[in-house]
């Protein structure tokens, strides 16, 4: 700090009090720029060293909020080149990719512009240094859907998807693009997106990302309701087989067992049917595919053939009406 | 037992390293950790209620933490035009002179931060205080003054991102002050819901990825407000509990085909106790992780094994061992995410308010 040029100014230091609590150990130099941070903040002053001194203080605390509003203030009040600030927050954001105060401030310099064209550009930027970088994400929405720039992000989006096709940020947002954009009601996209699926399934049959799309596009609709779709899946039980493709498996199951119950056409028979591929599909999991949630997959197994109603020889007593606790003791 | 155990894996847990890494939090941390200033009421929550959980408050001087919390305390001017801005500071970054009592000082540029207002609350009941010094009207002013007609809430009334973190936060403060004139419930579920994303998990708002702390925010807040079974079917909060449950790996990840992570053992662990569905996960497991992210120098926990801890990592971890039983520890209220001794003396606290009200309407004939 050039004491001349702030001569007129008393710097204002931090006051912890007689005894301060997780107190920041701040070199001469952090707390110097910082006083007179303080100080010009309490005179509100708009002036052409403040906006410097605001450069300054970012560059020691990239996370102070109130350092940010402050330069907000002071671009408006100052008329401030707004493109040479999007270079600022541009080449910040490069350095602090995770800070939420940076995006936030872009946000605002785009909005005041009213000029989003450069940032799908950027933001491919950062994600291409993280894929899964949420504050980059979050921003890309907000970005495409007020400014309606849906056109090409179904293909950034395969394209990231062919760069991993475990990248559940890039699953999200293909979600996030279809349902602004076509929907998911028309059965040539359903079936499209289905097919999608499959095929990323065979290539990476370990993907929960693509299972829950999959499942997440169609329970509403009925997991049994795409004619075809059961047997299509049980066709890569040997083959492809993962907890997300069996799990997925118990909720057709369950699905076509709750909609049965409306059904007059579907036999008791057909019912015990569906119930025991159910729970055969609960024992497999507890037992050898997924042994971490052993408890909950027998937790969903009773709950099935509580809430199905359908009782079989070997019920000696009436269910439980609180599931068993398998858990382990903690010695 | 620890005794059959390879050495290389040793899952001791080691209480009084992260009593001691608490207190050094709590005293002086070098610059590096400069980009807390703003967030060091979190900070000292993190170490207060890990002590709580740790059963180790006796180490701290009580008085001393009271007044400093205290401190931060955007109180109303003279002339009440401050209404708006009142709750708790992070710090005294912005340079107001040192006062625990008022009336505030005006300032163009002070006002509280809905984070910093909901763990100051916390960290004061932790510490056994009666919130008698807090200007509770003033602060659900503040309060209200932060949510958008979507329902979420800003940080600040200056103006910052406005997500589910921050309604998480304000239903804390609502729920601790026993009085919901600080938020519309009705607009918050509303924002909750609309966060529900395809695969079931919470995103932080409408249409984004599902994270195991968005999660919790989600249902934490719910079960705060006592809407859990209203703002959710049945259907959905299985639906819920699958999205949860698939989150563990060993340890927790917060989003699927990401690495496991401490601090998701609280976050995804506390959501499924809420959903009453964490007695169905991989203790012995869950409990191997967190531990072998422990630094058995420093004490803490870190995020990953081989990392350096620090204070959320550390408290989280804590919590993520008392919701498996770990004995020693405190149990921890999973919405509140204070200890079950902390949240007792609140209750008793808000019984007495409730007494008191009593006690003045009877007095004046109402």
């Amino acid at each position: 700090i050039d004491r001349k040029e702030w001569a007129d100014l008393e710097p204002v230091p931090q006051d912890d009090g007689p005894n301060p609590v997780v107190k920041i150990a701040y070199s001469e130099k952090f707390s110097d720029v910082y006083d007179y941070f303080r100080a010009l903040l309490k005179n509100d002053e708009r002036s052409e060293r403040a906006f410097a001194l605001t450069a300054e203080a970012i560059e020691l605390n990239a996370a102070n909020y109130t350092v940010w509003h402050y330069r907000r203030v002071l671009l408006q009040a100052l008329s401030k080149d707004l493109r040479e600030e999007m270079r600022y927050i541009t080449a910040i954001i490069e350095e602090q990719p995770k800070n939420y105060q940076v995006w936030h401030h872009r946000r605002m310099v785009v909005e005041w512009l009213n000029d989003p064209s450069e940032e799908l550009e950027f933001i491919a930027d950062i994600l291409s240094q993280d894929a899964k970088n949420y504050h980059a994400w979050q921003h890309r929405q907000w970005v495409i859907q007020e400014y309606k720039l849906w056109d090409n992000e179904l293909e950034f989006v395969e394209n990231l998807l062919e760069d991993d096709v475990r990248n559940n940020s890039a699953w999200n947002q293909r979600h996030f693009v279809i349902s602004h954009t076509t929907g998911f009601s028309d059965p040539a996209i359903v079936e499209r997106e289905i097919q999608y699926c499959l095929s990323q399934i065979k290539k990476a049959p370990h993907n929960e990302s693509a299972w829950n799309y999959l499942k997440g596009m169609l329970q509403d609709r009925g997991l049994s309701s795409p004619p075809g779709l059961l047997e299509r899946v049980l066709e890569l039980k040997d083959t492809h087989c993962s907890p997300y493709l069996l799990a997925f498996l118990f909720d057709c199951y369950e699905d076509a067992l709750e909609n049965s119950n409306q059904k007059e056409n579907v036999g008791e028979e057909e019912r015990k049917e569906t119930l025991r591929k159910a729970l055969e599909i609960c024992e497999l999991l507890a037992q050898e595919k997924d042994t971490i949630r052993k408890e909950y997959w027998l937790y969903l197994g009773r709950s099935l053939k509580s809430k199905s109603g359908i009782s079989s020889p070997s019920d000696e007593s009436p269910e439980p009406s609180v599931p068993a606790s398998g858990q382990q003791e903690m010695s | 037992s620890a005794e059959t155990r390879p050495e290389f894996e040793q899952i001791d847990f080691l209480r009084d390293r992260h009593v001691r890494f608490f207190q050094r939090t709590l005293q002086v941390l070098p610059e590096r950790y400069a980009s807390l200033e703003t967030t060091r009421l979190t900070i000292i929550f993190f170490a207060l209620s890990g002590l709580d959980v740790l059963d180790a408050l006796d180490v701290i001087d009580r008085n001393v933490m009271i007044e400093w919390i205290y401190s931060l305390q955007v109180l109303p001017t003279e002339d009440q035009s401050n209404l708006s801005r009142c709750g708790f500071r992070g710090s005294s970054h912005i340079g107001i002179p040192y006062s625990t009592k008022g009336p505030g000082v005006l300032h163009p540029y002070d006002s509280g931060h809905v984070a910093m207002t909901y763990t100051g609350l916390c960290s004061l009941l932790i510490l056994g205080d009666d919130l008698s010094r807090v200007n509770k009207q003033a602060c659900l002013a503040g309060l209200r003054a932060l949510q958008l007609e979507d329902g979420s809430f800003y940080a600040v009334p200056e103006g910052s991102e406005n997500d589910i973190r921050f309604i998480y936060c304000a239903a804390s403060i609502c729920y601790m002050l026993d009085d919901w004139s600080g938020m519309d419930i009705q607009k918050a579920i509303e924002y909750i819901r609309g966060s529900l994303s395809y695969d079931n998990g919470f995103g932080q708002g409408a249409g984004r990825e599902s994270h195991g702390g968005w999660t919790y925010c989600a249902i934490a807040s719910l079960c705060l407000m006592g809407r859990l079974e209203e703002a959710l079917s049945q259907r959905e909060l299985d639906r819920i509990r699958r999205w949860c449950i698939m989150r563990q790996q060993t340890g927790f990840h917060g989003r699927p085909n990401k690495p496991v992570d401490t601090c998701y053992s609280f976050w995804v662990g506390a959501t499924l106790e809420l959903l009453d569905v964490f007695q169905y996960t991989n203790f012995d497991k869950n409990r191997s992780f967190i531990l072998s992210t422990q630094d058995r120098l420093v004490g803490g926990f870190a995020k990953w094994p081989d990392s350096h801890p620090d204070p959320l990592h550390a408290y989280l971890g804590l919590c993520g061992l008392s919701l498996i039983g770990e004995p020693s520890l405190r149990k921890v209220h999973a919405a509140l995410n204070i200890t079950q001794r902390a949240f007792q003396h609140l209750q008793q606290l808000q019984q007495t308010w409730k007494d008191s009200t009593v006690n003045n309407n009877v007095h004046f004939g109402v």
